[in-house]
């Protein structure tokens, strides 16, 4: 057991833990942070995706032995307010079926439209191809997608 | 999720009126409540004007939440911005109303219960307000959650009027709303919980968190009906945060639950424990060699009686032109993304459960049960649902975590993980279709034999002794859906069913016994239509004519609704438009069609191109056309249209489970494939106005999906693929 200094949604946190436990288990039985899901454990289906340093990872696959000097970056800390292009996009369109895997994918997006603006339409698909949505709500997150771009490049 | 523990027994009384006087039964709730308006059980209507609107049925991606709300407001007339949803728990006010969330049912079967739950409260609240003014409730209306007296204009919100309404007398036939006056259900509403899921703050049953609560994985004997023989916890309890080790036998496997301070710590624990297990009877069973006796069985022609019209046999040996094939369908797994999980805090005398689950009351009934309790000591709570699927119809993971927290004493929450969750469930049974079917010399079909083989439910298990003497135990069941109301209009049709059972347990999975029958039967239609050099579309109208009513069993099928949605899905996917083919790949379009239970219609075309390697298969297009009457929530409609077809895809194209001695294969969505965002099509739906009642459509869009791309396929390169999926990973 390790005491971690975890930084995530710009607060600082302690936790005791092994430096293997994945990023995903602090976040949800130690801080209490639930909107990151567990799908898979094992980097296949994105419902995990945070972000560190802004960008999207898989937080079942970052062992806290990694994290040090690290900041992240879940679903509750996206925006204050859910006022993220991506949220309102994701609102705008209906995109939520189930829901599960939707915070995910919009951490994804959110990291998609701020490294390039004018997504084609290949490389939104390319850029969400390893998510898994059982409920395949797929053409709504096109859509939100290209919807949170623009509002995002008009911003 | 609260942490304040509620008491378990309610005084709720049920007063002769019908009104239930007002007693707290939610969370948060305050002592308001006890001048709350509730002139049944789905409406709470509070002094400080707030309107509570329950929810009873499950939501697990359908928009049932956002439904079932729109039917009440509709007739209640509230502020659709101010309501506020709270989750119907069994038992309580809810003694005696159904929870259940199945079969696509949900609308059908609320559609008229709601709307006058929501007008009863409507009439009380304007009773109350024109007894206030000392006027006719003639010279009142409702709107926006106000009661307006028209000629002056004056205004009571339905809070102000809360007290007063309670006093009102329950009409009895309060008077529903003209459909042409709905200025809710019909419109493009979004989701109720939309904001809750994107901001992260959706409580589904794995968010769920009690206080004391520890975190529970279990190992289950990998073998299909196989038992631990021993284990040892030595070296698990041994790992950090590990606190209790326990033998489990009330699941749908036996195993060893390691409970923990955390889920990682579980997981860790589960690693270091030793299990020797006894692998039981099924040890050598394997899928392979199951569906071939399925196929053998469909050979015989052997089977249940499930229709027969004419003398199809007669008519088939007599037939200029014969032909016959089988199809053949795999296990699915559910899969949805949140794993089956559960928590349980089972105390002296009392048990509370939270779960994300299908079937509440049955969940808390065997619960009790388990325990040896009255159901009313055990409360259970309804979380959001990350997909089910007819997965979570069974409760089998809620006796586990009863079982659980009932040896550690403590509130548990156990968890599957993924392949838990892969490996073991109630599978979609493995099917095999036989099909032969005759035309005569001017191609025109004459004979239809359909023999359906698979391993029936764990729902509904093979007849017992005294059921198989009534060979029309299945006709009155009016089973298999899909062949025994065939809505074709064929003079001779012989249908028969062979049960052969299985020891893999299986279940309820989208669209239930649909895709395997309708893949069969619309896949041979095209088939006979080529052979009958005819289109695949027309040859289908034809057969469909007159238009007339099926009566088959009590399914009234009304066949000019099924050419509706043909000719619609034909003409918006442009049928026999060409296409502007690129070099290197062949285009194809495929029809099919389905009607699921009777109210609802809907035809498919796929538009799929092949490259040079045949398994280079890529579907482009989906376009669906729909009649399934009054649609309540045409964005709900269009997302489940999506989402169906995207499902159908799936097990059309990759997905699939295979055992190998007694063990499921596939453990992950890396070997269990399914569509992902690069592979999804553009799918379009086109709602058919129709006026009759609402029908269901969480499963609907299913079952047409893998017929329409292998006619697509076909239509493209000439290779029939008759069994599933289309390019299976191993």
């Amino acid at each position: 057991m390790r005491t971690y200094s975890l930084v995530v949604n710009e607060v600082q946190h302690q936790v005791q833990a092994s430096p293997e436990m994945p990023l995903l288990w602090a976040l949800r039985d130690l801080l209490h942070l639930t909107g990151t899901k567990y799908g898979c454990g094992m980097g296949v289906c994105g419902a995990c995706t945070v972000h560190e340093d802004g960008i999207a990872v898989r937080s079942c696959q970052i062992p806290l032995s990694a994290t040090p000097g690290k900041r992240y970056t879940t679903i509750e800390g996206l925006s204050v307010d859910g006022s993220h292009p991506c949220q309102r996009a994701w609102l705008e369109e209906d995109v939520s079926q189930c829901g599960y895997c939707q915070a995910g994918m919009i951490m994804e997006a959110a990291t998609l439209i701020r490294r390039k603006p004018n997504l084609s339409d290949a490389e939104i698909d390319a850029g969400l191809a390893d998510h898994v949505c059982r409920c395949g709500t797929f053409q709504r997150v096109r859509r939100a997608i290209r919807r949170a771009a623009r509002e995002a490049s008009k911003a | 999720m609260s942490s304040t523990r509620r008491a378990f027994l309610r005084t709720s009384t049920l007063a002769a009126t019908g009104l239930i006087i007002g007693v707290d039964l939610s969370e948060g709730a305050t002592d308001k409540r006890a001048s709350a308006f509730e002139p049944n059980a789905y409406i709470s209507i509070t002094p400080d004007n707030i309107v509570r609107l329950w929810m009873t049925r499950s939501e697990m991606g359908q928009g049932v939440r956002t439904t079932l709300s729109m039917m009440l407001a509709e007739e209640l007339e509230a502020n659709w911005s101010k309501i506020r949803l709270e989750q119907a728990t069994p038992g309580g006010r809810f003694q005696g109303i159904r929870l259940r969330t199945s079969g696509s049912g949900s609308t059908v079967s609320t559609y008229n219960v709601l709307r006058k739950a929501g007008a009863t409260a409507r009439e009380m609240l304007i009773a109350a307000a024109a007894e206030k003014w000392h006027v006719q409730p003639s010279r009142c209306r409702a709107a926006e959650g106000t009661v307006v007296h028209i000629a002056t204009g004056r205004k009571f919100n339905y809070g102000q009027l809360a007290t007063a309404a309670s006093h009102q007398k329950v009409p009895a036939n309060p008077t529903l709303k003209n459909p042409k006056d709905f200025r809710v259900i019909g419109t493009r509403m979004r989701r109720v919980d939309g904001r809750a899921i994107v901001t992260g703050r959706a409580v589904y049953g794995l968010d769920a968190r009690v206080p004391g609560m520890l975190f529970a994985v279990m190992e289950r004997c990998p073998c299909l009906g196989g038992k631990v023989a021993s284990f040892d916890a030595t070296q698990a309890l041994a790992m950090p945060g590990v606190r209790h080790v326990v033998p489990i036998t009330s699941g749908i496997a036996t195993g060893v639950a390691v409970v923990a301070d955390h889920t990682w710590a579980a997981m860790k624990g589960r690693e270091a424990l030793r299990v020797e297990w006894d692998l039981g009877p099924n040890q050598s069973f394997d899928s392979d060699d199951f569906l071939q006796r399925e196929i053998d069985a469909a050979r015989s022609h052997d089977g249940y009686y499930v229709r027969n019209d004419g003398d199809a046999l007669k008519a088939f040996s007599g037939a200029a032109k014969t032909m016959d094939a089988v199809y053949v369908t795999p296990f699915q797994a559910h899969a949805p993304l949140e794993t089956m999980n559960c928590i349980a805090d089972v105390r002296k005398d009392s048990c509370e459960i939270w779960v994300p689950t299908q079937c509440p009351e049955e969940a808390r009934t065997e619960a009790a049960k388990m325990l040896g309790l009255p159901p009313e000591f055990v409360k259970l709570h309804v979380t959001l649902i990350g997909g089910a699927f007819g997965r979570r119809l069974f409760a089998d993971y809620v006796h586990e975590a009863v079982e659980l927290s009932r040896a550690v004493a403590k509130p548990v929450q156990l968890m599957w993980t993924r392949t838990d969750d892969m490996r073991f469930g109630y599978f979609h049974p493995c099917a095999v279709e036989h099909i032969a079917g005759g035309l005569d010399t001017g191609g025109k079909p004459v004979a239809w034999l359909q023999t359906s083989v698979d391993s029936n439910l764990s729902t509904s298990p093979l007849p017992t002794e005294e059921e198989r003497k009534n060979p029309r135990f299945y006709f009155e069941q009016e089973m298999p859906w899909g062949s025994f109301d065939n809505p074709y209009n064929f003079p001779n049709l012989k249908a028969d069913f062979i049960p052969v059972n299985s020891p893999v347990p299986t279940g309820p999975w989208r669209a239930v016994f649909y895709p395997s029958r309708v893949f069969a039967r619309e896949s041979f239609l095209d088939e006979m239509a080529y052979a009958a050099g005819r289109d695949p579309l027309e040859f289908r109208l034809g057969l469909l004519q007159p238009g007339d009513i099926l009566k088959v069993g009590n399914q009234r099928i009304d066949r000019s609704r099924l050419i509706r949605v043909l000719q619609v899905a034909a003409e918006k996917s442009g049928w026999k438009s060409p296409f502007h083919p690129s070099s290197d790949r062949r285009w194809g379009r495929g029809i099919a069609c389905n009607v699921y239970d009777e109210d609802c219609y809907i035809a498919q075309v796929a538009e799929v191109s092949v490259g040079r390697e045949s398994r280079d298969v890529r579907v482009h297009r989906m376009v669906c056309a729909v009649d399934c009457g009054l649609v309540v929530s045409p964005l709900g409609l269009e997302g489940q249209a999506e989402s169906g077809i995207i499902w159908g895809l799936s097990s059309t194209l990759s997905g699939k489970i295979d055992f190998k001695k007694g063990c499921a294969v596939q453990s992950s969505f890396a070997d269990f494939e399914v569509v992902r965002m690069d592979e999804a099509p553009a799918i379009e739906t086109h709602i058919v106005a129709s006026d009759f009642p609402p029908g269901g459509f969480g499963e609907t869009a299913v079952p047409p999906v893998a017929p329409a791309v292998v006619n697509a396929i076909f239509a493209a390169t000439g290779r029939r693929i008759r069994r599933l999926p289309v390019n299976p990973s191993s």
